[in-house]
């Protein structure tokens, strides 16, 4: 859509093709701090497991188990041990992987986890892939007939669904597709956890749309908020009265500036779908992280815990690296500047003007 | 300018490339396959059949589980009903009746029991089920490596002097002054009988009705039918699988669109839903299984009798089973096992009596009295209930609700009043649960000395007409002078699918989990 009128910069000179870009320094600087801010969360999430109340040996064992079997499963466990030693190991352990056992299942943690991501990062890539394109359709198509009365409806259902709760949404879903009016689709995701996701597409169609109806009015409102906010620009009527056609306007000049809150906007979607997209996972019982996390907390089973929250922590460190990075590059400004900042508060900013949660 | 070759419409048109590849995969993911419900007619063939794959979906909230056949955890129980067999198994009426077991004897005085198995019998690796193998499964259960949660349950067992006899026989001890006349009922939930190869990871095999395929902790397990199973003919399914749902209304809706054929132990409030749902069968069993508030003897206020009994006369039990069970239980008179063949039935039932209650307890010097039910979520509402009803009478009872693991924590004997309940038993299995003098969670600390002679000789009494006064007497004096009040029993419920077979109504709970009885009308 961008191409059909872009003439791509002739670089004749070799030395602009070899230099280091002016951000590079800026990326590394916030690789590292990413990198210690992982390493801070360590110990947030190996202190907090500690700190949760009552006891991960007795609420294994359930009601009838005598306080000796209960003794021995904590040794066992090494529940006993002083806790800056059971860090230590924990640190050397989780450097390479190894988190140890569920408490709660007997198997390798990270082998649980590495199932329950697989399905979450399935439906967060589905999600996103059908949100982020249509968002950018809707919010462009909607501000540029803004306030007409197609704009007024479709601002009305947008807010219709925002206020409507997920589950409600799921439910209602449910009943339409695959319960009693048109039964075409499973009622549960059921996922054979032999097979790869990808392979049983109609269990995830559910639970993509209802993620889908949930996440497009924000995007939506959020590209549309942009659009307007540039269209009204100084720069922009100047470039219309110079009699630039409104197609070259909209497309060369005011979507690429709305972008930097849309990224916002997606990063913090993709966050919040990492952190597992609970009312899904409970209403179509789809097997995803936060589900697990959920039944790990209940059950005190710390191994899962921790390999859940250390990799949700780092991914939402990367997920806000790389909306930073594409901010950066999308801002000319921030791109050629040597110390690119984002302005404290401006990601906020920019959720607000999207009418955001 | 020293920019790289890089551009903003470049990383655009990029991002839009990728975007739209995406979506296209989306859409193409998204076509949809679909599963209709599968079409029923009501069938009134009840002869089963052979083969075909059932899907049970069970209830695991939180916890993944195990399959560990002495150990079982969260839906490990479950599990565990179509992974081993026993050396006996329950009948519909709560009864011990042999399984793998052909013949056991309890020795006139109560002090030993010795099980001869089958002949012939196979574990599902091949191996044949001998007596070493019985020793071995007992050892294990009652072993404090493994921490079994249910050791307990054996804990009368000498487990330092068990005698092999010949290949299939087996003589077991009591330790010194105690009996195992309960030891059939006790063992059979638990006793899966497992190779002395056996691993409850690595080695999972046993001698149930289904072989294990396939296990994902907190998703499913998967089973193939034992060809060797030693009932002839069973199972008659191919293949089963048992499903975890989170949720009740995901599980429900699973049921409604055919994607499971089974859900054990359905809720009251979702019952309603799968009777007016046409394919769908609810078959509800009036089990013994008990529901009762544990009145503490240890605790001042409590260790007058007459404080004791008024709690008992304030209890609306009717009240109590119409809005804390919604109406699907029966009321009851304080003492548990009525379906034992020993149970005292002229022993009358409670009133509800208020005016009795505040006479006692103005008796006792104890109006107004206040004290907290401490309660799980399992008990919330009948704690909530019994609140309001001892209200009307001045009482002030106060409900602390507690998460599961600090319910049953250490402090769990020390509560003035706490919510309890077991599934249904013997008279002799649920004293050995609740106030026996060896109980395994006396939360009542009810110590009566000639109560606890009585139980000690029952539990050594396999002549069951000799035992029969010795229970008579023991109920008389929890009924007069207990700390159990014992106000209901509750209703289970199990649903299927209108093609399903096999699934009867029981006084256990046990109607979703007899895989073995499971078969499907379309096949064959």
């Amino acid at each position: 859509m961008t191409a059909s009128d872009s003439t791509a910069p002739v670089l004749t000179d070799t030395r602009a093709a070899w230099s280091v870009p002016a951000w590079l320094p800026w990326l590394l600087r916030r690789l590292l701090v990413g990198l210690a801010t992982v390493f801070a969360i360590t110990i947030i999430v190996f202190a907090a497991t500690q700190a949760l109340p009552s006891d991960p040996a007795r609420v294994i064992l359930g009601p009838e188990a005598t306080e000796q079997a209960v003794a021995v499963l904590r040794g066992q466990l090494g529940l006993d041990r002083p806790l800056p030693i059971q860090y230590a190991h924990w640190l050397g352990d989780a450097l390479r992987l190894d988190f140890g056992r569920s408490l709660d299942s007997d198997v390798e943690a990270v082998a649980i986890v590495r199932d329950r991501f697989g399905n979450s990062l399935v439906l967060m890539l589905l999600v996103l892939a059908v949100t982020v394109p249509l968002s950018l359709l809707l919010g462009v198509a909607l501000a540029v007939r803004r306030d007409s009365r197609l704009d007024r409806i479709a601002m009305a259902g947008l807010i219709l669904f925002k206020a409507l709760p997920g589950f409600i949404l799921a439910i209602g879903l449910i009943l339409i597709f695959a319960t009693n009016i048109l039964p075409v689709l499973p009622a549960v995701s059921l996922l054979d956890p032999q097979r790869s996701p990808l392979a049983q597409p109609s269990y995830l169609v559910l639970p993509t749309v209802t993620l889908v109806l949930s996440i497009l009015p924000f995007l939506v409102r959020l590209v549309r908020a942009g659009v307007i906010e540039v269209l009204e620009a100084d720069y922009v009527a100047a470039a219309r009265l110079r009699g630039l056609s409104e197609r070259r306007l909209l497309w060369r000049h005011a979507v690429p500036n709305a972008l930097v809150p849309t990224v916002q906007g997606i990063a913090m979607t993709a966050r919040v779908l990492l952190g597992g997209a609970v009312i899904v996972e409970v209403v179509f019982s789809y097997p995803g992280l936060g589900s697990a996390l959920n039944s790990a907390i209940e059950m005190r089973d710390i191994p899962v815990i921790q390999a859940i929250t250390l990799l949700q922590a780092a991914l939402v460190v990367l997920v806000n690296l790389v909306a930073d990075i594409a901010t950066v590059l999308l801002t000319p400004r921030l791109r050629t500047a040597a110390r690119p900042t984002l302005k404290p508060g401006s990601r906020a900013a920019w959720k607000l003007s999207g009418g955001g949660t | 300018m020293t920019s790289p070759p890089f551009t903003r419409r470049g990383l655009i048109l990029g991002s839009a490339l990728a975007g739209g590849a995406a979506i296209g995969g989306g859409l193409w993911l998204a076509r949809g396959s679909g599963t209709a419900p599968i079409a029923t007619t009501a069938q009134t063939d009840d002869t089963p059949r052979r083969g075909g794959l059932i899907r049970v979906g069970t209830i695991e909230a939180t916890q993944s589980g195990n399959l560990d056949a002495h150990a079982p955890l969260g839906a490990g129980i479950i599990r565990g009903w179509a992974l081993y067999a026993k050396l006996w198994e329950w009948t519909h009426d709560c009864a011990p009746r042999l399984a793998l077991a052909e013949e056991s004897e309890t020795s006139a005085d109560g002090t030993s029991l010795t099980v001869r198995l089958r002949r012939g019998l196979e574990f599902h690796h091949g191996k044949s089920i001998t007596a070493d193998d019985v020793i071995f499964s007992i050892r294990r259960l009652s072993d404090p490596a493994v921490a079994s949660p249910y050791a307990a349950l054996v804990s009368p067992v000498d487990r330092d002097r068990i005698e092999r006899l010949d290949d299939l026989t087996v003589r077991l001890h009591a330790k010194p002054g105690q009996g195992l006349v309960a030891l059939p009922e006790t063992w059979i939930s638990f006793g899966g009988i497992v190779p002395t190869d056996y691993h409850p990871v690595t080695n999972v095999v046993g001698a149930g009705p289904f072989r294990l395929e396939s296990f994902v902790p907190g998703q499913r397990a998967t089973f193939r039918r034992f060809e060797n199973y030693y009932k002839p003919g069973q199972p008659y399914i191919d293949a089963l699988e048992i499903i975890e749902f989170g949720d009740q209304t995901a599980r429900a809706h699973a049921l409604i669109a055919g994607q499971i054929d089974v859900a054990d132990l359905v809720p009251s409030e979702q019952a309603q839903l799968l009777r007016a749902t046409p394919g769908v069968a609810v078959v509800v069993s009036p089990t013994n299984n008990v529901q009762s508030l544990d009145i503490n003897l240890d605790h001042p206020q409590f260790q007058d009798v007459r404080v004791r009994q008024a709690l008992r006369l304030l209890a609306d039990r009717q009240d109590l089973v119409n809005r804390a069970l919604r109406g699907e239980g029966r009321v009851a008179n304080d003492l548990y096992a009525p379906h034992d063949p020993t149970y005292n039935h002229a022993i009358a039932q409670r009133p509800h009596d208020p005016d009795q209650a505040r006479f006692l307890l103005k008796q006792a010097g104890a109006e107004g009295l206040a004290a907290e039910i401490t309660t799980n979520n399992a008990g919330a509402a009948a704690a909530l209930v019994f609140a309001e009803q001892a209200k009307q009478a001045g009482l002030s009872l106060t409900v602390k609700k507690l998460d599961d693991a600090s319910f049953n924590g250490p402090q769990k004997n020390q509560r003035a009043i706490s919510t309890g309940g077991i599934p249904s038993r013997g008279f002799l299995a649920s004293a050995l649960h609740y106030d026996a003098p060896t109980a395994t969670s006396n939360r009542t600390n009810f110590r009566d000395p000639r109560f606890g002679e009585l139980l000690t000789a029952a539990l050594k009494e396999p002549d069951i007409t000799k035992r029969t006064p010795l229970v008579h007497e023991a109920q008389q004096i929890q009924h007069e002078r207990g700390g159990l009040l014992i106000w209901g029993f509750n209703h289970v419920r199990a649903a299927a699918r209108a093609n399903i077979g096999g699934l009867a109504s029981e006084l256990t709970q046990f109607a979703g989990w007899r895989f073995d009885d499971l078969w499907r009308r379309e096949v064959g």
